[in-house]
């Protein structure tokens, strides 16, 4: 890496404000006798005044983990939640000792279903530490003490001892081993289950809340970047001369080529990483003269081999590889014999766009390089991968890293790529001493993103005579990825004879999960197709999904039976349940009602929460489309907190709702054609349904809650459009249709 | 130098007239409250106060509001919580929460105007974008908002 310019002149004024390494944003600091606040086994931090700050181990991007794992622990050590503040976990403290935070990746749904018994473990263990403590002192048995506002008090003598007094004795003592701790009985429970209130909230509702875009630092400069147009290509050159007497720039500098810090956690996958391209960025006093220097400054790209693709080109090969056998990924019976035997075979293709994230809050990282130290800030989704890559970024030893999570304006899987945190500190090495504020401009973010892959879906099904559904017969292909996706195979519905097939090509921007990840992509799908057979066999969608829903049905003999059966069983009963809470279906011309329920199940076993939708349209009849009411019935296991739950249904649902109306992303001459959100619409107010959401009650461990109603959303809505008298959609966005009334409506 | 009124203090700004609004707020004056979303007046991340009018700001120079009042998120409640904001934590409304200073900015310009709005109302005035899905709360809210701003009669 070298820099664009000679920074004599810049690093004289302003070396004086650097050196700001102390700064830590994230350690609340409260009033004290001059005594440290101490931390517990890393959870929590006991302050002097007996108020305690529990360091939440994951990313807040708006699922409200900083509320519901607060539940978790304060349940066990009996917190006062009026006595107790939040931090992020450190990233460095994880790492260098051995993933003492047990769950820090912010994905798959994971954060309380991951957490529910680590934190309350926690929680527990450190209340016998606390208790342990406060015996001795009030020379008591610690069996008989009880905790209260952060004081461990003797009922029988009326003496207590705060939390202040016990820190030092409770984190010097070894935590008891976890066999020897109890956790409460659901039944004592008082937070876990309760629909608290959003810690987060207040601060968000007054400007004061800070994301990573906010972070200010003495003698801060602001970058803006740019990468290489074309997935792939390569910097030739760039004339910094042209732009360096422009207003408030400091520095031109390059950006090399490297890997995007995605690394999810080994434990569950092998490293995976993607490339993250070059590019330039300028250097300047405001992020407005940034962004201009960098729009006006010439730069040469050699665009390499991906020049020529465009969306038309990857739609061919598409097709091409659907032509082709593709690897046999699941096969019950035969499917070949029953389909040439069936008395009416279905067939359709289906496909499925580029889609990008775009979370509210653009890509951005703060970044601070001294000698050998390098300091970053950021939201992420990996606040340890993000830790990685600023030191490979800044060629420094890991141990000399720190890195601060902040909160996120969104995520969605976006932000599980670091490559921002590698472009800013790549900046911040260049201009050592002085902390740089990278913000990656709203084109940018969404034209150099990672994006889920474009898919196309060949199906077939069988009916014999009496109409029942024998054979099915999937065909999958899509675009880079990491992944099969996962709801083509996981199918629920018992069908005797089964064959589905996948192929991959390659595209070349790099992959990324996305909210809903790969069963977004193909559960609408075969929902879709359901809906289509079901309309061939003469019955609307509903009543053949409930015939079909017979756990008899499912195969003694397969290997997976007993999970075969148990899916039967929760998708008939969330389904009955949605239909009877939807009500009396829209009547009238252009109305319709959809029905699906998915649960986004992985592998056979797989604990994911089971989601069902009831959703009504109106057709106008012109092309307009409404979306008028949402029913959706969750079975999550134990809730920890009803309201996040709703919540996170209704972001699903909006979110599903607006990929499948708008979301697309296209590729011409090798760069992405949109750029903002006039040319990559988002749903807006106007146009959200109401959503009615019910959580079945059960006493189950979590499964999670912030994916599921994304795939199962899009199957609703296109079974609904078609019982609206409208086409069927086999492509998405929705809106790239006419949306005519056909005919036979 | 560009003086203008921001919540309610005179403010002297040393910087290029043409310098957006938004970022003379972020980087001049340090109220990160306003939050750049697009930079092209599509997501209203960006909105505040233009002399009691919700405008966004990322595209605003700061010579065009030369002697105007500009009302950010953190001067919205002048000493006490507007009732905006107060109907927004009953309602936990935000999830991510980025999006949200800027609907709360175009709601109480709304409410000033219009104390009772019905749903078509909000449905024209709030074009404000949200990823997370708040929409459903965010009318409740408004709804609530209204009711707390208007004493029944």
């Amino acid at each position: 890496m070298s820099a664009g310019l000679d920074r004599r002149g810049f690093l004289r004024g302003t070396l004086a404000a650097g050196g700001a390494l102390a700064f830590d944003l994230t350690i609340p600091l409260r009033a004290g006798a001059g005594e440290p606040a101490l931390d517990v086994h890393h959870w929590i931090v006991i302050h002097p005044d007996d108020h305690v700050t529990v360091r939440i181990p994951q990313s807040e991007i708006g699922q409200g983990a900083t509320t519901a794992l607060m539940q978790l622990i304060a349940e066990e050590l009996d917190l006062d939640l009026a006595l107790t503040d939040w931090t992020f976990y450190d990233p460095q403290t994880n790492v260098s000792q051995g993933n003492v935070y047990v769950h820090t990746s912010t994905l798959a749904s994971w954060g309380v279903k991951m957490l529910f018994e680590p934190m309350r473990l926690a929680g527990a263990q450190i209340r016998a530490l606390l208790l342990a403590s406060a015996a001795t002192q009030l020379d008591a048995s610690a069996a008989d003490l009880v905790i209260d506002a952060h004081r461990v008090r003797d009922p029988g003598t009326g003496n207590s001892v705060g939390f202040g007094t016990l820190a030092a004795r409770a984190a010097a003592a070894p935590l008891p081993d976890a066999a020897s701790v109890r956790l409460k009985a659901p039944q004592a429970w008082r937070y876990i289950g309760r629909a608290l209130d959003r810690n987060d909230v207040p601060a968000k509702v007054t400007g004061e809340a800070r994301y990573g875009i906010d972070v200010q630092l003495p003698g801060m400069k602001y970058a803006a970047v740019r990468q290489a147009p074309v997935f792939g290509g390569r910097l030739r050159g760039f004339d910094a001369a042209a732009v360096r007497e422009l207003p408030g720039v400091r520095a031109v500098v390059r950006i090399d080529a490297g890997p995007s810090g995605y690394t999810v956690p080994p434990t569950l996958w092998d490293v995976i990483d993607w490339q993250m391209d070059d590019a330039v960025a300028v250097v300047a006093d405001s992020w407005w003269q940034a962004e201009r220097a960098i729009e006006a400054l010439p730069i040469e790209w050699d665009d390499g081999p991906h020049a020529g693709v465009d969306s038309a080109g990857i739609a061919r090969e598409l097709a091409a590889a659907l032509d082709a056998p593709g690897e046999i990924v699941r096969s019950e019976g035969d499917a070949a014999a029953a389909l040439a035997a069936a008395t009416r075979v279905i067939e359709a293709e289906y496909h499925y766009p580029f889609l990008e994230h775009a979370p509210m809050e653009p890509m951005n990282c703060t970044a601070l390089v001294e000698g050998r130290r390098v300091e970053a800030w950021a939201p992420t989704q990996y606040g340890d991968e993000a830790l990685r890559i600023a030191a490979y970024a800044a060629g420094a030893a890991l141990k000399d890293a720190r890195f601060h999570l902040t909160l996120a304006g969104g995520g969605f899987g976006r932000r599980l790529h670091n490559d921002y945190v590698s472009q800013a500190v790549q900046i911040a090495r260049q201009v050592p001493g002085v902390p740089v504020k990278l913000i990656v401009s709203r084109e940018e973010s969404l034209r150099r993103s990672y994006y889920p892959p474009p898919l196309a879906a060949r199906l077939r099904a069988g009916l014999d005579g009496d109409g029942a559904l024998t054979a099915w017969q999937s065909h999958v292909v899509q675009g880079t990825a990491v992944e099969q996706p996962y709801g083509f195979t996981r199918l629920a519905y018992p069908v005797p004879h089964v064959e589905m097939r996948y192929g991959q090509i390659d595209t070349p921007p790099g992959f990324a999960w996305m909210r809903g990840v790969g069963h977004t992509q193909m559960a609408w799908m075969n929902h879709g197709f359901l809906s289509e057979i079901a309309h061939a066999s003469g019955v609307d969608t509903l009543t053949f999904q409930l015939a079909l829903l017979d756990e008899s049905r499912v195969d003694p003999a397969r290997a997976d039976q007993g999970d075969a059966v148990a899916r039967v069983r929760r998708y008939r009963r969330l389904l009955e349940a949605v239909a009877a809470q939807a009500g009396a279906p829209p009547e009238g011309i252009g109305r319709g009602r959809g029905h699906a329920v998915y649960d986004m199940s992985y592998v056979p076993g797989y604990r994911n929460s089971c989601i069902a939708i009831a959703l009504d349209v109106t057709l106008d009849g012109h092309g307009g489309l409404r979306v008028d009411d949402v029913t959706a019935t969750v079975d999550c296991g134990t809730v920890v907190n009803p309201q996040l739950v709703e919540q996170q249904i209704q972001g699903g649902i909006l979110f599903g709702l607006s990929n499948a109306l708008y979301g697309k992303i296209t590729l011409r001459e090798g760069r992405v054609e949109q750029s903002n959100f006039h040319d990559y619409r988002l749903l807006r107010l106007a146009e959200a349904p109401a959503i009615a959401v019910h959580v079945m009650p059960s006493d189950a461990p979590p499964t999670g809650i912030g994916e599921g109603a994304v795939p199962v959303v899009i199957g609703a809505l296109v079974d609904a459009i078609h019982a609206a008298g409208g086409p069927r959609i086999r492509a998405l966005p929705v809106m790239d249709h006419e949306l005519a009334l056909r005919a036979d409506a | 130098m560009i003086r203008l009124t921001v919540n309610g203090e005179a403010v002297e700004l040393d910087c290029d007239p043409d310098k957006p609004l938004l970022w003379a707020l972020r980087e001049d004056l340090a109220l990160t409250g306003t939050k750049y979303g697009c930079g092209i007046a599509q997501c209203r991340a960006c909105t505040v106060h233009v002399d009691g009018r919700a405008m966004p700001s990322c595209q605003l120079p700061v010579a065009r509001v030369a002697g105007s009042s500009i009302t950010t998120i953190e001067g919205l409640g002048e000493t006490a919580l507007h009732p905006v904001q107060q109907a927004w934590i009953s309602a936990n409304v935000p999830q991510c929460g980025y999006c949200q200073p800027g609907m709360i900015m175009a709601t109480a310009a709304l409410l000033a105007r219009n104390p009772s709005p019905s749903d078509a109302d909000i449905d024209n005035a709030i074009g404000n974008l949200c990823r997370c899905g708040t929409y459903p709360r965010v009318r409740a809210a408004i709804h609530a908002a209204a009711a707390l701003a208007t004493p029944p009669a």
